[in-house]
């Protein structure tokens, strides 16, 4: 007991493992039993790291994700990769423009297994307000697209809650652990619509702040946010 | 009313009467005819030897004219070719019009009395398929070289899904790679010389430096920079397209997405264009409203620009501070448009809804809070001397080059030059507020940054006056084309309602004619030329945004300079690749 130092003692969380009995609860704290597919999921969900590549407005609030306000370092996901090859989650943030399809393609096809490709925005999802002769309508239609986010730009904390969609995707995943293990081919679990989980919710509401005053949250009476 | 201008009577006495026409146009705008011949010649004269100069080529572009319905029966040419050209001291434009026909579509280059004119005259031969004799390099910009046609000819589909649905094969991706692979020998460079090898080094379309997808091919002795070649057109959303299928009211959308950090100040200069046509009077509130707002998102633009800039030369913090600012400004955006970038507020006559209870708190708050952090940032920035010395001399240009190739706003203002035309030609009641021009002396990658520092000072100061002196009032025009009109009176009679619903539902029909609009916007000078046949939508959609010029300077004011300042002067340039390719 000599080493500890007088802060240590008064710290709660110390005090409860030192008051603990005995061998068998010291190894229940410290030892975590998993199946490796488990452990491996939860790893890759809780650190997914996005390449660095923006298109259009989209990249500006993707950007904005990653300063203070919003933070996207709270999930893990602050670690912006420059190279295709060290990252896990292309977001396109973005139009696709048909000048640009190849090369998406190209940087999508640099990236290593496993990835995802997070769609954000309305041009991204579908071609949005850009039917017009050099936009592609959707990445899709030359890449797998994991999550949509809707949005014209998606508001960052709407980027994140795509983010945590995907984590959730991402850690109930199953991939083989090797080409000689068990089944080789991907479980994904399914994902449902969001709008169609919300519609109950949205039918019910009754109350619709109007126009004529400052929305609650901006409100100066609120205190600085 | 246009005939009796000075600037005529010299060219009568120049080039003698019967030299060419002379058009009416909205905007009061000299509007002359000239045919191929002259063309040269009196946009020399013009550029050169006229005794108040036009020495700014500050536009150009053509008019496919085959669809048109307002035209006078003699008219036979099928395109025509618009040059726009500002006179700084004279303070006036000036546009020369020259007719084209279908089976002769080519022009002399102006490349030699403008060097902006290259790309300019390449976007047109992209667009328009009109050729210009002794161009150096007549290619595709915009568009992918394997494109078939040229999109703003009226029989060239607008829409993605009039065409075949788009595919992207293996031999799709690898013609296009190809197809994108850099020969030096096209653009007419060596590969080496005196036993030096020079290398090519390939930067963007997707690299963190270029601030979006743009593309630069840089021939590098060493270090140092011997030429850059830009390759744009990756961000190309047709958005003059777009404005000839959209109705005038719903196209205003598409214009906060040209310059995407200026939000509402895009859709300033359509507006103004489009109530010029119609005649609209836009109420004193709803004009300092506007004001406001675009001055909001000056501030906005330019704490994103400060944030990058710094992170562009090595200092990794500041864009932190910078967008925890910006989110404060965007906390009344929020408030007052319900959007955050892309607000799409502002309303032919008018804005879209009277300012909410409260606004002035937030619009207080925020003047109290930004000063002393814009105090903060000169220190930890603009006083760095490692910033200092990685912006100092870098990238440096005179009022002579700039005006040469383009450049308006704060390039131009870094120069030493002070104009702007907020004050030169104000709009939407500039003239009634107290504001200075900020400028700087060395037209360098430093002084650009001085000037939009001040610039968003200025800025505030503008805000405070539109916060203490808010005018009471309507905030749409009571004109029958202002759009939305209003609902009020539709509940009384029966051809009010009908009108509504004709507007609501199919848009105003604003009158035939041209006009051109120009606001200092955050990058430049951004300037809308309309053309209506009178019809619900503009029969054509001139975008003149400031980020293009600017970015076809970048490969002049780098050469000579070490790669790493390259990151520098694109910083301190501030471009927007939507801004640049539409």
């Amino acid at each position: 007991m000599d080493h500890i130092t007088p802060d240590e003692r008064t710290d709660p969380r110390r005090i409860r493992l030192l008051e603990a009995d005995g061998f068998h609860e010291a190894v229940r704290r410290a030892i975590v039993l998993a199946r490796l597919q488990d452990l491996i999921a939860w790893g890759r969900k809780h650190s997914l790291w996005p390449f660095n590549f923006g298109l259009s407005c989209c990249y500006i609030e993707m950007a904005t994700s990653l300063t203070s306000r919003y933070d996207i370092a709270r999930f893990g996901s602050e670690v912006v990769r420059g190279s295709p090859r060290e990252a896990d989650v292309m977001v396109i943030a973005g139009t696709v423009f048909r000048k640009m399809a190849p090369i998406i393609k190209r940087l999508y096809d640099q990236m290593m297994e496993p990835r995802w490709v997070i769609s954000m925005g309305s041009c991204a999802n579908s071609g949005g307000m850009y039917d017009v002769y050099s936009v592609v309508q959707g990445v899709d239609r030359f890449l797998p697209v994991d999550v949509y986010v809707p949005g014209c730009p998606p508001a960052p904390h709407t980027l994140m809650e795509g983010l945590l969609l995907l984590q959730e995707a991402v850690g109930n995943e199953r991939r083989p652990l090797s080409w000689v293990l068990g089944p080789d081919q991907i479980e994904r679990p399914a994902l449902p619509i969001r709008r169609d989980l919300a519609r109950e919710s949205r039918q019910r509401a009754q109350t619709f702040p109007g126009m004529n005053e400052v929305a609650w949250y901006s409100s100066p009476r609120q205190g600085p946010r | 009313m246009t005939h009796d201008l000075p600037i005529i009577d010299e060219l009568r006495l120049k080039f003698g009467t019967d030299y060419a026409q002379i058009e009416e146009t909205r905007d009061g705008v000299p509007t002359i005819s000239t045919d191929k011949a002259s063309v040269l010649p009196l946009l020399r004269f013009l550029k050169q030897d006229a005794a108040q100069p036009y020495p700014m080529l500050f536009d150009m572009t053509a008019i496919d004219e085959r669809n048109r319905r307002d035209r006078s029966m003699e008219a036979s040419n099928e395109f025509t070719a618009v040059y726009q050209l500002f006179s700084f001291d004279r303070n006036q434009d000036l546009r020369i019009k020259v007719p084209l026909a279908l089976d002769d579509l080519a022009l002399p280059t102006v490349t030699s009395i403008w060097p902006s004119a290259n790309w300019y005259e390449r976007e047109v031969w992209d667009m328009f398929g009109i050729r210009f004799n002794g161009h150096p390099y007549l290619r595709r910009l915009l568009l992918p070289k394997s494109w078939d046609g040229h999109p703003l000819r009226k029989d060239h589909p607008a829409r993605a899904t009039e065409m075949e649905p788009f595919e992207l094969t293996e031999e799709d991706e690898q013609t296009e790679q190809e197809l994108l692979k850099f020969s030096p020998e096209e653009w007419g460079m060596q590969r080496s010389q005196d036993h030096l090898e020079y290398m090519f080094l390939n930067l963007g379309p997707a690299h963190t430096g270029t601030h979006g997808i743009l593309r630069l091919v840089v021939q590098l002795a060493g270090e140092q920079i011997v030429d850059i070649v830009p390759d744009i057109g990756f961000h190309h959303r047709a958005a003059e397209k777009m404005g000839e299928r959209q109705t005038w009211h719903t196209y205003i959308p598409y214009t906060d997405r040209i310059d995407y950090l200026g939000g509402v100040m895009n859709e300033l200069p359509y507006l103004l264009a489009v109530e010029r046509l119609a005649g609209i009077r836009v109420p004193v509130r709803a004009q300092v409203i506007r004001v406001m707002l675009a001055e909001l998102f000056r501030i906005a633009s330019h704490l994103v620009w400060y944030g990058t800039f710094a992170q562009d030369v090595g200092q990794l913090s500041p864009v932190f501070y910078m967008f925890t600012d910006r989110e404060r400004v965007f906390r009344i955006i929020e408030a007052i448009t319900g959007g955050r970038m892309h607000p799409g507020w502002f309303r032919i006559g008018g804005v879209a809804h009277d300012l909410p209870e409260g606004w002035d708190h937030l619009v207080r708050e925020f003047l109290e809070y930004l000063p002393p952090r814009l105090n903060e940032y000169d220190t930890l920035v603009l006083g760095n001397q490692i910033f200092q010395a990685r912006t100092k001399g870098v990238g440096c240009y005179t009022t002579q080059e700039a005006i040469d190739w383009g450049i308006t706003g704060p390039g131009l203002r870094a120069t030493g030059f002070s104009w702007d035309f907020r004050k030169t030609q104000p709009y939407s009641g500039y003239e009634q507020f107290d504001f200075e021009v900020p400028t700087a002396v060395n037209g360098d990658c430093y002084d650009r940054g001085l000037v939009r520092v001040e610039e968003m000072r200025q800025s505030l100061r503008i805000i405070g006056q539109c916060l203490e002196h808010m005018p009471e009032g309507p905030t749409k025009a009571d004109h029958p084309l202002a759009t939305p009109p209003d609902k009020a009176r539709t509940l009384q009679d029966i051809e009010t309602l009908i009108q509504h619903f004709l507007t609501v539902s199919w848009g105003p029909r604003i009158p035939a004619g041209e006009v051109m609009a120009k606001v200092e916007a955050t990058k430049g000078c951004n300037a809308y030329y309309l053309i209506s046949d009178g019809a619900p939508w503009p029969y054509r959609v001139r975008i003149r945004t400031p980020s293009f010029p600017h970015i076809q300077m970048v490969p002049s004011i780098s050469k000579g300079h070490v790669l790493s300042d390259l990151l520098a002067i694109l910083g301190s340039v501030d471009f927007v690749l939507a801004d640049v390719d539409r």
